[in-house]
This record gives structure tokens, sequence and C-alpha cells, in this order.
């Protein structure tokens, strides 16, 4: 963050001296609570006059829990990894003058030199370009004030004052596509609705957010819930609609609570309602909470799932023309929705600025899987794959070698490494036969079985398929099970050629999206990983050593002690010896577990 | 009125309709199974897709627009079309001799249209009930053969000696054991001496199931 983003007060606070600890599901399963609790601790038992404060995410996982802290005069530093019992030394040596132990410094000030870098200086942070993010990790979540402060509910007032045409062509103007998967133009959504003649009109923000690995809808709207509520209001205002709704999982509750405490602020000041800061616009937004499935985020089947029965639908008619209850609706996703306010607020130029000539700004993406710093990124949309994986994400962790990258979660498709050049725009992913998605990339490093991870995937979606048109229903079931048959070393030849028919025949012809992307990870997995299936098929070995039927444990003869610590650990009794002897292991009962490879202290068990 | 070419000929049909309604108009036919005109038209089955300009969408179900180009049979429908189809057969459980449709039924039709093997004669036989040969006690082999002959045999009176070969999946042969031939008492080696006429004797893999059948 460039120091004149933010202004001194949200840095310093009131007093002059703000600890920020963030508080969102993800720091709070890493334990930020306690550590948000023994900063209160501190500050008391040391005499401060400091404030605790609560913010989101910034989205530096690798980081959580950290803590900030924030004192006139010194620069804002952040501790990484912090325990509880660090905090009361923290909080003493930093009031003190004392960096010792900080992880980064927000930014430098003038007048103290040295201590950690700033995180100006960091690749995982200066090749980021934190457009709609920017306020996550920086402002309480649960205050209108600071949203206000930081610009907030500006690109109403400026929506509000502008036709609703021009607001679309505005948005238009800008090159906004959804952020929710497919790229489709959000003027165009809103054009095909506003132009529906209709007493009711609804706009719907997708927050069902339900792909493993992705997160940062999540961390949005826990962290900012108020951008989100802002961009849909301009939605709303934009489309003639008079209700909103904000489509939340019930299994994020805090994520649900924190839009709701939004709705209610918002409403209190008149920034929801009637007349909505005297523009004579009425609207008012409520929070639904679903029971949550992988297929509601299909915009239909979200549509259904309000409506009490949550299967997708053929389309056309597209909901902007008949959605919930047959009335037109427009179903943006939550950070599409967020970019919708910043774009209102810093202006299109800024947001045109960054991506490509046919996607336009930036778009945040999930790291996860075998990297040193797992987090969630915002880029400009255009970064190449290797600028994420390596530079931000740090590549992966000592001794191993990335293999590929499953980019747009379970729908989405394998890119092998030689591909890291690529750019991560909407067109060019999908020709390499993987989709944007909402933007999870999980790196996948060489101790991986791309049959594996195919199955992994084809599982989810097998589990998660609503079960309404049949090529989803039954062809990922067959899927599934060639995939199965494959890893068990009993597939054959022509299994990887029926894989391959049936995986493009589904994709052709299911109903929703759900069933159309679903085959993405086999096919792509067939793509660049053919050998491997091969290997399964033809020679019945498993080169990653992964797909346990086709993998051996052995006891190499030279390296065993004969301490017999693996007989110990082996759940099976599948390994017999006396002890100073080398041990051995019965293939017929061992069950694969792999305890006696970790339990063996001189590397004598072998996977083969 | 809006103007769609169908495989080239052009047909004039309402705003909206679906295209099923323009493929025939046009004088074409696409397969279709769950589509009922009138009580449902959810577009599950996924038998009858085509093309329209360049996307693969539901005949029953996917409306018309103007200028609309339809494709109605390339390679490639005709693969999705039957795979489709045999993903829906995979499901079924095919007990032919005691349903109700016989003749009637869509599935038999339509595997006969894609040349998907895999139903029983007795989908085609006309003999129910007493009229059963089976039920006769005589050894019968419609309910493990591959239907595709009419019954021609079975229709004159003479038990199914299994010329077109018996039907690949297991779960046919148990049940037509368990639910046919066991009820009705038909003994298990006159069934190997009727099987042993055009199979010499009875398929390894099909022993092999019925070994663990009981009855027969």
């Amino acid at each position: 963050m460039r120091p004149p983003a933010a202004p001194g007060r949200l840095i310093y606070g009131s007093k002059g001296f703000r600890i920020r600890v963030p508080l969102s599901s993800c720091t709070l399963a890493a334990g930020a609570e306690e550590v948000y609790r023994a900063a209160l601790r501190a500050v008391e038992e040391l005499g401060l006059d400091a404030e605790v404060y609560r913010v989101g995410c910034t989205g530096l996982c690798f980081m959580d829990p950290w803590v900030e802290l924030a004192k006139e005069g010194l620069p804002p530093t952040i501790y990484a990894n912090v325990r509880p019992d660090q905090v009361p030394r923290i909080v003493e040596d930093y009031s003190r003058g004392d960096l010792r132990g900080a992880a980064a410094l927000r930014f430098r000030i003038e007048g103290f030199e040295g201590g950690p870098p700033a995180l100006e200086e960091l690749d995982f942070w200066r090749l980021q370009t934190r457009y709609v993010s920017r306020n996550c990790g920086l402002v309480d979540p649960e205050s209108l004030e600071d949203y206000v402060e930081t610009g907030g509910y500006s690109g109403l007032r400026k929506a509000l004052s502008m036709s609703r045409e021009e607001v679309i062509e505005a948005v238009k103007a800008s090159g906004l596509r959804g952020r929710g998967g497919a790229g489709f133009p959000t003027w165009l959504k809103w054009r095909v609705a506003y132009e529906q003649r209709s007493d009711v009109k609804y706009v719907i923000c997708n927050g069902d957010e339900g792909d493993p690995g992705a997160f940062m809808n999540r961390l949005l709207a826990e962290s900012d819930p108020h951008r989100v509520l802002e961009g849909l209001i301009i939605a709303g205002y934009a489309t003639g609609a008079t209700r909103g709704i904000i489509f939340v999982r019930a299994e994020k509750p805090l994520m649900a609570d924190r839009l709701e405490r939004a709705v209610e602020a918002a409403r209190r000041c008149g920034l929801l309602g009637k007349d909505i800061l005297g523009s004579g616009f009425d609207f008012d937004v409520e929070v639904y909470r679903s029971a949550g499935a992988f297929v509601c985020g299909e915009e239909t089947a979200l549509i259904a799932a309000i409506e009490g029965r949550s299967r997708p639908r053929q389309r056309p008619p597209y909901p902007a023309v008949k959605g919930l209850w047959d009335e037109p609706t427009v179903v943006n996703n939550v950070e599409t929705l967020a970019h919708v306010a910043t774009i209102f607020q810093a202006g299109i130029e800024e947001f045109a600025k960054y991506g490509t000539e046919r996607s336009r700004g930036t778009k945040m993406f999930c790291v996860t899987g075998a990297v040193r710093r797992t987090g969630v990124y915002e880029v400009p949309i255009g970064t190449r794959i290797k600028t994420l994986v390596f530079d931000i994400a740090g590549g992966p962790p000592e001794g191993r070698k990335i293999k590929a990258v499953q980019i747009g979660g379970p729908s989405g498709g394998c890119i092998p490494a030689e591909l890291f050049d690529l750019e991560l725009d909407y067109e060019s992913l999908q020709s390499y036969g993987a989709i944007m998605g909402s933007g999870g990339l999980v790196v996948i490093d060489d101790g991986s079985c791309m049959v594996d991870v195919a199955r992994y995937f084809t599982g989810f979606t097998l589990a998660e398929s609503c079960g309404k048109c049949l090529p989803c229903r039954v062809g990922m079931k067959q899927l599934s099970e060639i995939l199965e048959r494959i890893a068990s070393g009993e597939g054959s030849v022509e299994d990887i050629e029926l894989a391959q028919e049936l995986g493009e025949s589904i994709a052709k012809t299911s109903l929703c999206a759900l069933g159309g992307t679903a085959p993405n990870p086999i096919l792509s997995t067939l793509r660049y990983f053919r050998q491997e299936y091969v290997e399964h098929v033809v020679n019945r070995r498993c080169p990653a050593k992964v797909c346990s039927k086709l993998v051996k444990y052995v006891i190499d003869p030279y390296l065993c002690k004969g301490c017999g610590l693996c007989a110990k650990a082996c759940p099976a009794s599948a390994i017999s010896g006396s002890p100073g002897r080398v041990y051995q292991i019965d293939e017929s009962l061992c069950a694969k577990c792999g305890q006696c490879l970790v339990a063996c202290p001189f590397g004598a068990v072998r996977k083969v | 009125m809006v103007r769609v070419y169908v495989n080239g000929v052009s047909v004039d049909v309402p705003q909206d309709a679906p295209v099923i309604e323009a493929v025939e108009k046009a004088g074409y036919r696409v397969p279709l199974l769950c589509y009922l005109e009138g009580l449902f038209d959810e577009a599950t089955c996924r038998v009858c897709v085509v093309v329209v300009n360049g996307r693969v969408v539901p005949a029953c179900r996917f409306p018309v627009s103007e200028g609309a180009k339809v494709l109605t049979d390339s390679p490639e429908l005709t693969r999705y079309r039957r795979l489709n189809f045999e993903l829906l057969l995979s499901t079924h459980r095919l007990r032919c001799w005691s349903c109700s449709r016989k003749s009637r039924c869509r599935l038999v039709e339509l595997s006969r249209d894609f040349g998907v093997e895999g139903i029983p004669v007795c989908a085609e036989c006309p003999l129910v009930g007493e009229d059963c040969l089976v039920a006769k006690g005589l050894p019968c082999l419609g309910p493990l053969t591959v239907a595709g002959c009419s019954a021609e045999c079975t229709r004159q009176g003479l038990p199914c000696t299994g010329c077109r070969g018996f039907v690949s999946d297991p779960g046919v042969w148990e049940d037509a054991m368990r639910e046919l031939y066991g009820k009705y008492g038909v003994e298990r080696e006159d069934l190997e001496e009727a099987m042993k006429f055009f199979w010499r004797s009875v398929p390894e893999r099909l022993r092999r199931t019925l070994s663990g059948v009981e009855g027969g």
C-alpha cells in the first residue's frame, strides 16, 4: 500500500497507536482470536494508550495469524505467524521502537531507517495490483465510517447522479467482465435486464463460491462487505431493480453475518430503503443463507434455490429476461460487484489501465497447494502463470518440482509447467482446456499423480451433480468408475479412449455449466499427461507412487537396522522380524497406509 | 414468425418455438425421448441434441430465433446421442419380460435406431403372461438374447434359440434366472442344452455369473 492511498487516521487510529488483528474465517482458524485477546491484555497490562483494531484479511495466508502495529512516528509493522504468548513482547518492543522479529513494514516513513523490508520491496506484494482488495486487512469490515473514509459510497453517489443508461454505458466503457468464471460482459446482462418491461426486477449477488481451493469471495466479503453492497446497489439502480439479494452459503456464517451487518448499517444511514441519497431510487437488500451446493454457483440453479428447488434449467430464456419468480434478474459475482463499486469510486481510467485488450482490470486468484506462500493475490488479468506461481507465491517447497497447476477448481483444467508462460485471461485459458472459473489455482508438484488428481475432481463433481440431466448424472458416474479402474491398475487402453470420448460428449451435451465443465480435469490431464495414464494401464505402475493399489512398500536390507519401529507402527501386522535383524513386509497383508515409511528413522522403508 | 434454416431448408415458425417444431416442419426427424409436448420439457435426457448456430442444444427445449441455422445430423451428433442413450440404458434393469410397455417402448425403438445392442428379445416378443413360452416351462432363450429379430420365432410359438448372441449385461442374466426361469421351473440342464445350438455351450462369462445365482 502506497502511503498516500491510506489516510493517517486510518493507519494510526484516533489514539495514534493501532494494533490490527485480522478476524476472518481463515485467520480465526489459524488462532487469531487468541492473538486478539492477547493483544487486548498486553495493552492493558502495559498501560498503553493503544487501540486493538479488528480488520479483515489481507489474503497473505502464509503469514496467518499476523498482527500489524502502527504507532505514530514509527512505520506500521507486520509480524507474521504470531503466537498469543509472543504478543506482549512484540507490543512492548514495538512501542519502544524496537522492531525485532518483524516480517515487513506496510510502508517506510521518513526519519526511520532500517528494519525489515517494506511490503513494496517484497515480490509477493510488489507484483500485485491491489484494486478491489485495497481495503482488505486495512479497515474494520464492520465499520461503515471507515469504509466511507476510504472513499466508500462515493461511487454510489456518482452513479445515482447519472441516468441508468449512462451507468450501463460507463460499465461498458470500463470493459468489466464477470469475475465468476465465464467472463460474460457485465454491462450486457444489465442492459438486457434494464430493457425488460417489468415492475419487479431483482439483482442477486452470487456468493456461493463452492470450489475447493477458492475463497477470494469469502475473503472479500468478510474484509470489505460494504464494497460488495455498494456494487449491488449500483447494479440495482442501473437495471431498475427494487430488490437485491445476497446469496451466501450458511456454512460461511461470518461472511453472511458481516454482510448482514453491512446491510443494516447502510439501511440506518439511508443508503438502502426509500429514496436513496435523495435520488428517488428505492432499493433494499436481503442476505439469503443457502444450504449450499456446488451447483448453486450456476445462476439458474441459484435462482431455483431461492425459489426452493435448486436445480438448473435450460437457458434461454436467460435470467436477465426471466429469472427469480419469472421476473428479470441479474446475477453477478461478489468480486464483479466489488469491481463495479471501485470503478465508480476511482474512475474508469484507473481500472482500464490494467489487464489485456479483451479483459480489462484485475482478478483475485487463490494460490494453494505446493507453493511456499499460499494466499489470495490480486493481479492484472494477463499476468503470466509463472509470475503468479513462482514470483508471487514463491514456487515449490524445497526439493520439489512443480508439475502442473489446476486452474478454475473442479470445473477447470490442468495447465502443465511447460505452459507457465501463458497469460491468465479468459480466452487463452479456455483454448488450453482450463477455465478462469472463480480463480482458484491449485499447484500440483511431482509428488502427485495426475490420474489421482483427475479422480479427486471427478469424484467431487460427481457428488455435486444435481442429477437432473442424464450426461452429467450417469456419465460422470461412468467416468469416475473408469478412473477408479485405471488407478487400481485394472484399466485398459480402451478405457482411456472411452474416457476421452465420454468426457467430450458430457461437456457438449450437458444441461448446465456444471456438466459442461465437469470433464475438464480428466480431458486436460489426458491432453497433457497422457503418458501417466498409459503407464497405469500398460505397465500397471503409478509413476508418482500415489495410487495405492499400484505401489509396494519394501524395506531396504542395507539400511534397515532392525529396530522394529516399523513393525510397531504397522496397523495391519504385516511387518515381521526380530530385533537386530532385517524386517520384512508381507505384501499380502500390507494395507499401503504408509505408516512404516513415517516411522522408520533410517529411511529404510521405500515405496516402489 | 421467424425464418429458420434446418439443414439448409428454410421454414417459418413462431418466435420462441422449440427447435423441434422447425425441424419437423422442414421434414426432418430427431430422436426424442423425455420430451412430452405440453407436459414435460425439462430437456433432461439430451438425446434430441442438434446444432443451432454452432452450439449443441436440445431440440425439444431450445427456442428458435430469426435466421438460426439448425443442423440435425452429423457424425458428432450421432455419437453424442448414442452415448447419452447408452448411458441411460446402463441404468435400466431391462426386465423386459415383466414390463407392460413392451413393444410400445421408446427405449426399444431408439435402441433399434441407434443400433445399440443390449435389450433382450422379450422386448419385442408379444407373448405375455400365460402365453409366455417360459411360463409354459419351455427353455426359451429370449430373456438372454439380443433383440433385433422382431422375435419372429417366439411369435410362431417356437422357443428362442439365441441366434443373435447373448446380451452383455450380467444384471440381465441374473434377473432372468431368478425371476423367470426359476419361477417357472425351467431346468438348468434344458437351458444349457438350448444354448448349445448356437452358442455351442454355455458361454464362459455367462456361466461364471449364473453359477452364483440360485434356481434355474
